[in-house]
């Protein structure tokens, strides 16, 4: 007995091409037949899992119960969460309400095992959908091989698991179904996106104009498909494959895009004019950074913004930080020293001699760990003139430390006055080199790798 | 009653002050000190009320922007999957960030049906621990009604009980109460860790659709270093906007002003301490706060210390101090000024009277104190005119009100290089400039300026109306031309003035008036605050006691109690031998720590313990020898004295050696 077309043609249409794996769900989840104890649908981020699984199953008014992993804070929280999630889908399906008296609390797998078979006693059926199960925080090890077992301790239980990437007998059971949902292809993605073009006009056209909504709607919808495959054949191919990130490429360019027939230069199907007027935007990747505040895309029109400027000595104390992280203790005598003439001879003549060991050049290795006297005497030691030596510079350390430009090494509740204790910067040669130059320190002058 | 296990206590009725109450000494010049306590409240009261305004009203702007933004998230909610979020750049100063969260605080929670959570990273090592905080704090929830696996019993719910850091918790309240969002500040968003930041998100981002939220992070460094610190599927997540909070230095400006500029102010900050602070507050630490205890610290030493201060107290009679205070102003440097001033202009017999009539002097110093104040407040006002014409002539740089009123109030600004080229590019300035000059100096409400510019800017603007061009002064480089002529083969320059229009010989005539009048009111406001009589009294410019409140040694204090301990003891037998031989400071009488202190001064990184104890053996022991013991013991104290204070541990390279971990004078 096959599915009933009529729930599959809608299922079809709310999310197009996925028709074979609605078919195959169809078929495992309706009220004729039995269903498998245990599923695994896998399939890479953004094809359509879980929002497939969740329409047919709402669509064969089957009673499921739908956990999130990404909202499950400990595998306690989950197994919490599992038994309230199907003692809500239970109390939706029937009439009568389950008394929650006994399944106040479920501290293991074993709870949540017996809690289950008791609730499923006189009840005909429940699918439970563990979403994203893979990216439990602080699952035990045990979690998904004991609840792949579910399905078969509790015959009338059948749990599907919806997850990235399965790997090899993770579920510790053989013969587990699997379905996989396939990354969309080129075409399905673009008509996918067509079905929802955004319009080419914001404000509501004057009634003076010749144009009505419908047309400004029909010429919107053929713009954006044109629009769409020229944005997966340029950008979306390469950096933004999957369907969320190819939309929201897609709707960050669009109203540059468009910009030009706004103004009246085109018209709104002059589409290859319009993509050589604007192949500037293709070219770029500022589209697929992403950045909290967004930026404006293709115009590089920059604000004046307030600049909040360190205090004088704490630029100094951050300079010396990096020399000291970033220079080796032995050298600090030749490089800090007043009273000596600086020694350091340039090796000339040497370029024909290889060194013998090639090493990493020491600046783009991590920064390493110094005592705070050796900061202080460098401070000293860079500063044009002399420094009383006053708690503001102790303070200074300390607030340059919740900055997190320095941070503590060594234990995490060690204490800050044991003189043991260890700082290491945490910033790059660039932060610091415009630092030191804004209070004229060439940084490159002190650095043992020379800054290059 | 101390062999009584328990008792009740019963507090003493009679209400005299406990006897061990340190005693005033009310003579002398101690019997001011009421008074003087009573101006201190009554001043420093007004000056706090007036500061208080303008830290409330800076940050206006900023806030009415975030609450907007609050408020337009809060509506927007729907459809979009991504969480709100405002970036608020503070600044490094972290000091001050409490005062504008707690203010922005009160604003979002006074303006809309919004829940405000505040996080910091010290009460959040996990996400456990900030969930539960957030949820804690949101929903006010005492934390009695935990057990101790951390399940929440709510009586409003049945069946399977919450965990403590469950957000259907929040989601309930939130159904609950029906607010419309809920805010939540990470005040310090540097000190929290990347990945619990992105953890964050994540959870939120997966109830986003349940509950409204908003997230707000201050940040003290920049937008990039914080973008950084995320993976890009987290700011995926997120999208905000940037909000800048009004730079430190800018407030710090209003604020100093603030405590000088006013009529009612009585007491200003000299300017050597003015000078000093406002550096501090550039080279070390950037905090208002700071800056507004130093403030109030400079008017308690004034009033606390300095007995003449009571001068400025408002309605004082001579009867209310005594003849001491009288002493003291004759004491006073400005007042041997005064004399000498006196004695310059050849009036003895007032100086007589001042010098032996002690009721004659108070009656001059009241009135000086009067004639000072409007001197300073006349002052004030000229370099508001000094800054208001310079912010009018574009092209000079601008130099702060503060720095303005340090010159001023040395009395350097009189006269200075500064002031003359202001003048001169008054002189070349043309119409436009002028009027737009008068108006805004008109429009500012500055009392006493002088009257004759109004009757100028009435005849510019006749002037004006009658041409259409601006018109320019005879001493505009403009109306010169150089005139190059050849005279023997050599090259002579001269500059040559072109013939001027009669608007334009009318408009030069009006400006000479303007800048003349505007030259004698410059010398009537800056002249005679230099070298005012009193101005001890009317200013407070002491920097030591700042100095060692504000930037204390705490390093060198330690070290120079190690390394010489008679600095701080005071004591006879220590006397000698660091008098006597600079040199070797090191005497058996000093204390134990210092001694060894001081011979781990000499040492190098590494120290080998045995060498140590014989050398301090040989300091320390006396005249027996053999005993040992006592000089053991005191130096193992000495030594576990010296760990404790973080200068020596154990060292791992060699044994019995320790290993050397500061160095003095850093």
């Amino acid at each position: 007995m096959l599915p009933d077309e009529l729930i599959l043609a809608s299922v079809n249409e709310q999310y197009p091409c996925r028709e074979l794996q609605i078919r195959q769900l169809s078929t495992l989840y309706n009220h004729a037949f039995p269903s498998p104890p245990s599923l695994v649908v896998h399939g890479s981020e953004a094809t359509g899992k879980t929002s497939v699984v969740k329409a047919i199953l709402e669509a064969n008014k089957l009673p499921f119960a739908f956990v999130n992993s990404r909202e499950c804070i400990t595998g306690r929280h989950l197994l919490e969460r599992t038994i309230a999630a199907c003692l809500d889908a239970l109390d939706a399906s029937s009439d009568e309400l389950i008394d929650r008296t006994p399944y106040v609390r479920c501290e293991s797998i074993s709870a949540l095992s017996v809690h289950l078979q008791r609730l499923l006693e006189d009840h005909e059926r429940l699918v439970l959908v563990f979403d994203a199960i893979d990216k439990q925080r602080e699952a035990p090890p045990t979690l998904l091989p004991a609840m792949a077992r579910f399905g078969e301790i509790i015959p009338n239980l059948s749990v599907i698991f919806i997850v990235a990437l399965p790997r090899p007998r993770f579920l510790h059971t053989a013969g587990t179904p699997h379905l996989h949902f396939p990354p969309y292809s080129r075409d399905q993605s673009i008509s996918i996106l067509s079905t929802s073009p955004l319009p080419i006009f914001l404000e509501p056209i004057a009634e003076d104009i010749d144009y009505t909504e419908e047309e400004a709607e029909e010429d919107s919808a053929w713009l954006w498909t044109r629009y769409c495959a020229a944005i997966w054949d340029s950008i979306a191919k390469g950096a933004a494959r999957d369907l969320v990130s190819f939309r929201g490429v897609c709707e960050k360019l669009w109203r540059p895009f468009v910009q030009p027939i706004i103004d009246g230069k085109f018209g709104t199907r002059d589409f290859s004019r319009l993509l050589i007027a604007n192949r500037t935007l293709l070219q770029g990747e500022d589209a697929l950074l992403e950045s909290i505040v967004p930026k404006t895309v293709g115009g590089n029109q920059k604000l004046a913004r307030v600049t909040h400027d360190l205090p004088y000595y704490s630029k100094y104390l951050l300079c010396a930080a990096y020399l000291a992280s970033f220079n080796p203790p032995r050298q600090d005598q030749l490089y800090f020293m007043k009273n000596t003439e600086r020694k350091r001879k340039k090796k000339g003549g040497a370029a024909g001699r290889a060194a013998k060991h090639r090493k990493i050049p020491r600046h783009l290795l991590n920064p390493s760990a110094f005592p705070l006297d050796r900061l202080l005497a460098i401070l000293h030691a860079i500063l044009p003139h002399d420094l009383p030596p006053t708690a503001d510079i102790f303070t200074q350390i300390a607030t340059l430390s919740s900055l997190r430009l320095l941070l503590r090494t060594g234990a995490a509740g060690g204490d800050v006055l044991d003189a043991g204790c260890k700082w290491r910067v945490n910033f790059g040669w660039e932060y610091v080199s415009a630092l030191g130059r804004n209070v004229q320190l060439e940084m490159a002058d002190y650095l043992a790798s020379g800054g290059d | 009653m101390e062999h009584q296990k328990c008792y009740i206590y019963t507090p003493p009725t009679e209400s005299e002050p406990p006897a061990k109450k340190r005693k005033v000494n009310e003579s002398g010049l101690q019997a001011s000190w009421r008074l003087r306590e009573k101006t201190f409240q009554e001043l420093w009261g007004q000056q706090e009320k007036r500061i208080q305004t303008v830290l409330d009203n800076a940050n206006q702007t900023t806030l009415t922007s975030i609450s907007n933004f609050v408020a337009k998230a809060a509506e927007q909610t729907e459809g979009s999957s991504k969480i709100p979020i405002g970036l608020i750049v503070a600044g490094p100063s972290i000091a001050s960030h409490g005062t504008f969260f707690s203010q922005l605080s009160d604003r979002i929670v006074g303006e809309s049906r919004t829940c405000f959570v505040s996080i910091s990273s010290s009460e959040c090592p996990n996400l456990k621990t900030l969930l539960s905080t957030l949820i804690k704090k949101a929903t006010a929830r005492r934390s009695l009604d935990e057990d101790d696996e951390g399940l929440i019993t709510t009586s409003s719910r049945k069946g399977p009980r919450l965990l403590s850091y469950d957000l259907q918790l929040l989601y309930d309240y939130v159904q609950e109460t029906g607010k419309v969002a809920v805010v939540i500040a990470f005040q310090d968003s540097e000190a929290f860790d990347g990945f619990l930041i992105s953890e964050v998100a994540s959870v939120l981002s997966a109830w986003k659709d349940r509950v409204p939220f908003v997230l707000l992070f201050g940040i003290g460094t920049s937008v990039e270093n914080f973008h950084d610190k995320l993976p890009r599927s987290t700011l995926r997540n997120l999208q905000g906007e940037q909000f800048d909070v009004v730079q430190a230095e800018e407030i710090l400006e209003k604020v100093f002003w603030t405590t000088v500029c006013d009529e009612d102010t009585s007491l200003r900050l000299g300017p050597s301490l003015a000078q000093m602070l406002l550096e501090a507050q550039k080279d070390h630490l950037q905090s208002v706060e700071a800056f507004v205890e130093a403030v109030k610290y400079a008017f308690m030493s004034h009033f606390f210390a300095n007995p003449v201060s009571v001068f400025l107290y408002a309605d004082l009679e001579f009867s209310e101090i005594n003849e001491d205070h009288i002493e003291a102003i004759r004491r006073l440097p400005s007042f041997r000024k005064l004399a000498e001033e006196l004695l310059a202009k050849n009036q003895p017999k007032e100086l007589r009277s001042l010098l032996e009539d002690d009721g004659a002097l108070f009656d001059f110093a009241v009135a000086s104190i009067t004639s000072g104040q409007q001197e300073l407040v006349r002052m004030i006002q000229g370099i508001q005119v000094v800054d208001l014409i310079r912010s009018c002539i574009s092209k000079t740089n601008r130099v702060s009100r503060s720095t303005l009123y340090v010159k001023a109030a040395s009395g350097e600004l009189h006269g200075s290089a500064s002031l003359r080229e202001l003048l001169l590019s008054v002189k070349k300035s043309p119409s436009d400039v002028l009027s737009n000059m008068l108006d805004v100096l008109i429009d500012s409400g500055i009392p006493n300026l002088p009257e004759a510019w109004v009757q100028i800017q009435e005849d510019l603007e006749s002037l004006a109306g009658s041409t259409e061009k601006t018109l320019r002064s005879e001493h505009d480089i403009r109306n010169e031309t150089l005139r190059t002529t050849v005279v023997a083969q050599k090259v002579e320059l001269s500059k040559q003035k072109s013939t001027l229009s009669k608007n334009d010989s009318a408009y030069s005539k009006l400006l000479a008036t303007f800048q003349s009048t505007l030259e004698a009111f410059f010398e009537e406001c800056f002249a005679r605050v230099g070298d005012m009589f009193l101005s001890e009294v009317l200013m407070y410019d002491v920097r030591g006691p700042h100095r060692a409140t504000f930037a204390p040694k705490t390093r060198f204090a330690v070290e120079r109690a190690l390394s010489a301990p008679h600095d701080y003891l005071g004591c006879e037998c220590c006397k000698s031998s660091s008098k006597g031989g600079e040199e070797d400071g090191l005497s058996s009488t000093q204390p134990p720590t210092a001694i060894l202190y001081q011979l781990y001064l000499e040492s190098g990184t590494l120290i080998n313990v045995h060498d140590l104890w014989n050398a301090f053996h040989a300091i320390v022991a006396e005249d027996d020898e053999d005993d040992q013991s006592k000089s053991m013991a005191l130096f193992q104290r000495a030594l576990a004295e010296l760990k404790y204070l973080g200068l020596i541990k154990a060292s791992r390279k060699k044994t019995d050696h320790i290993a050397k971990l500061t160095w003095k004078g850093l």
